[in-house]
């Protein structure tokens, strides 16, 4: 019941500051254009998929369609986490810091819940709201394809699943800055700068960090960095596969949900011992 | 039962990494509030009466000493479906109406969906706001907002009720409204912890009252024990006091002071005045009037605390 109030709460307050309306905005454009672009042919040799009037390839048979279809919906499905990424952690990322804000968060702990439910609550409303537009936007062009093309590809809904997945991760960092900085601009860099520069350092550690020392012991640290922190971007580079329907590394999806939990559990313990 | 019980609380801040700063905001303050009273903290900015309700809700925590709530020993979530309160400043979301911040604290608090729906209406029309349920609060003035906050503390029908700052900004009818609410919550076996920098206000429904300074406890008991202290009676004379019987009164430790007929005398008790009078009498001085004048609550406050900065 409160898990449910501070998760609607957080669906209510992102409509309020607009972000949630230009997130599904953005969708319903890129599910316009690809609604008018894609169209199918059908001939004795096969189908032909044309896009904005051009065939995008010869006519195929079902086999080759189908595989071609994975490859549109893996690149909608890149594009989509990207802007989930960047979006939905500038839209969201402001929940914790404005609930640490003086005069509200007196209110908040005044209230017969445990510190860590305040804190789970603003998470599930950040992904919940993200998941909300996953849904709308992986949904509605699944719809417009298999109706368009007639390929009903099942893997592309549940990669929809694994991108919430892949966000709730990346969002237990910035639940974890945003407790300890209380800031939504450092939440925000901070997050940013994890997804879109750490995998340099940290899957490409071989090629980058490890060539600053050959310390074993340093090496280690930087090993024992990349496996504590989620491997976000491993995660997301298996949803297009899942999509495709080739071999999928499931590493990933334990390793991340698990570090990320752990974060969780940190920004936590951090919060309840805070005094406001 | 005890509302609240404090022994020994002391609350110290630290800041800085290199150069340690301490402040320490309460001192081994220790205090016992009855259920079923209005009690009053009073105290100077900074003096720690915040950072005691914050304590005593969990908001912040206490470096030594122990506290207990309804019975229950501080902090214990669940205690706090029993408590209501109301900070100071204040905010609610100003994208949501009067009715939907109710609903949604009223969840967090664990009240039932059914409960909210009774409960929601009457306290809007209890503060005054039920022409105002569907408004955003983003519209809503200070006074207003106060008692929202008011309605807010009150929607899980709570046994303890702190509010700090409750009067802040608003009107003086609807102070007097909200006193009115605060007095029938207290007759209705309420308890109800005023913080307030207001004293006229404090001490008109204040059962008993504690004064807090740099986060020492200098007194606590009844509006009349802290009013008493430094009272005294005026005295209206046919023909004031000669000097010979003026300078009598005072050798034997009268404190008199002489404005034409009119006298003042500070008395320690009931047996002093009747000495006083009986003196008076004896050397055939005609009383038309005796008047009992007692400080106000602020005068008693100031006096204390002035007190206390002298050493």
């Amino acid at each position: 019941m409160k898990l449910l109030a501070l998760l609607l709460h957080a669906f209510l307050e992102l409509k309020a500051k607009i972000t949630l309306i230009v997130l599904a905005g953005i969708s319903t454009l890129v599910l316009l254009v690809v609604l008018l672009a894609l169209s199918s042919g059908q001939s004795e040799a096969g189908t032909t998929l044309f896009i904005f009037g051009q065939p995008a390839s010869p006519p195929v048979a079902p086999d080759a369609l189908a595989k071609l279809v994975s490859q549109i919906q893996g690149e909608l499905a890149g594009g989509l986490f990207f802007g989930i990424s960047l979006f939905g952690v500038f839209a969201t990322a402001s929940l914790i810091p404005d609930a640490q804000e003086k005069g509200t968060i007196d209110i908040y702990l005044s209230k017969p819940m445990a510190r860590w439910q305040l804190l789970l609550g603003k998470q599930l409303g950040a992904v919940g709201v993200v998941f909300a537009n996953i849904v709308y936007f992986v949904g509605a062009s699944w719809l417009i394809i298999g109706l368009k093309v007639g390929v009903w590809n099942p893997h592309y809904l549940a990669a929809g699943l694994s991108m919430t997945l892949a966000f709730a991760c990346l969002y237990s960092i910035v639940v974890f800055l945003a407790v300890i900085s209380r800031s939504t601009a450092i939440s925000i860099i901070g997050a940013f700068i994890y997804y879109f520069i750490a995998p340099v350092f940290l899957e490409g550690r071989e090629s980058t960090l490890y060539l600053i020392s050959e310390n074993a012991v340093y090496r280690a640290i930087v090993d024992g960095l990349y496996y504590a922190l989620p491997q976000i971007t491993a995660l997301t580079s298996n949803i297009g596969n899942q999509i495709a329907q080739s071999p999928v590394e499931w590493v990933p999806f334990l390793q991340a949900p698990l570090s990320a939990a752990a974060i969780f559990g940190v920004a936590a313990l951090l919060f309840n011992r805070t005094d406001y | 039962m005890t509302a609240i019980l404090c022994q020994s609380l002391s609350k110290t801040y630290r800041s800085g990494l290199i150069r340690r700063r301490e402040v320490h905001a309460l001192s081994d303050f220790s205090l016992e509030v009855q259920e079923g009273e209005i009690f009053g903290l009073l105290g100077p900015n900074g003096a720690g009466k915040t950072t005691f309700i914050k304590i005593l809700l969990s908001i912040a925590r206490q470096t030594a000493g122990s506290a207990f709530i309804l019975d229950e020993k501080v902090p214990e979530a669940k205690i706090r479906s029993r408590i209501g309160y109301l900070p100071e400043n204040h905010r609610y979301p100003g994208y949501l109406s009067g009715e939907q911040v109710l609903r949604f604290f009223g969840q967090l608090s664990g009240v039932s969906s059914g409960d909210l729906s009774l409960r929601i209406p009457s306290l809007l029309e209890l503060v005054g706001l039920a022409q105002w349920r569907t408004v955003k609060v983003k519209r809503y003035s200070k006074g207003m907002m106060q008692r929202l906050g008011l309605a807010q503390a009150l929607v899980n029908d709570p046994e303890l009720l702190f509010l700090d700052e409750p009067t802040d900004g608003v009107d003086p009818v609807g102070r007097k409204e909200i006193r009115d609410i605060l007095t029938g919550l207290r007759d209705r076996g309420k308890t109800i912890f005023l913080n307030s920098h207001l004293l006229s206000e404090v001490e008109l429904i204040s059962d008993r009252v504690a004064i807090l300074d740099r986060g020492r406890l200098l007194r606590v008991g009844t509006v009349d024990d802290l009013t008493s202290e430094g009272s005294h009676y005026r005295f209206t004379l046919e023909g004031g006091l000669s000097e010979a019987l003026l300078q009598e009164a005072r050798a034997r430790a009268y404190h008199l002071q002489q404005d034409g007929e009119k006298v003042t005398a500070k008395c320690a008790d009931s047996h002093e005045l009747n000495q006083l009078i009986d003196m008076l009498r004896r050397h055939g001085v005609l009383i038309r009037s005796i008047a009992p004048e007692r400080s106000s609550l602020e005068e008693s406050f100031i006096r204390l605390i002035k007190n206390e900065e002298a050493g």
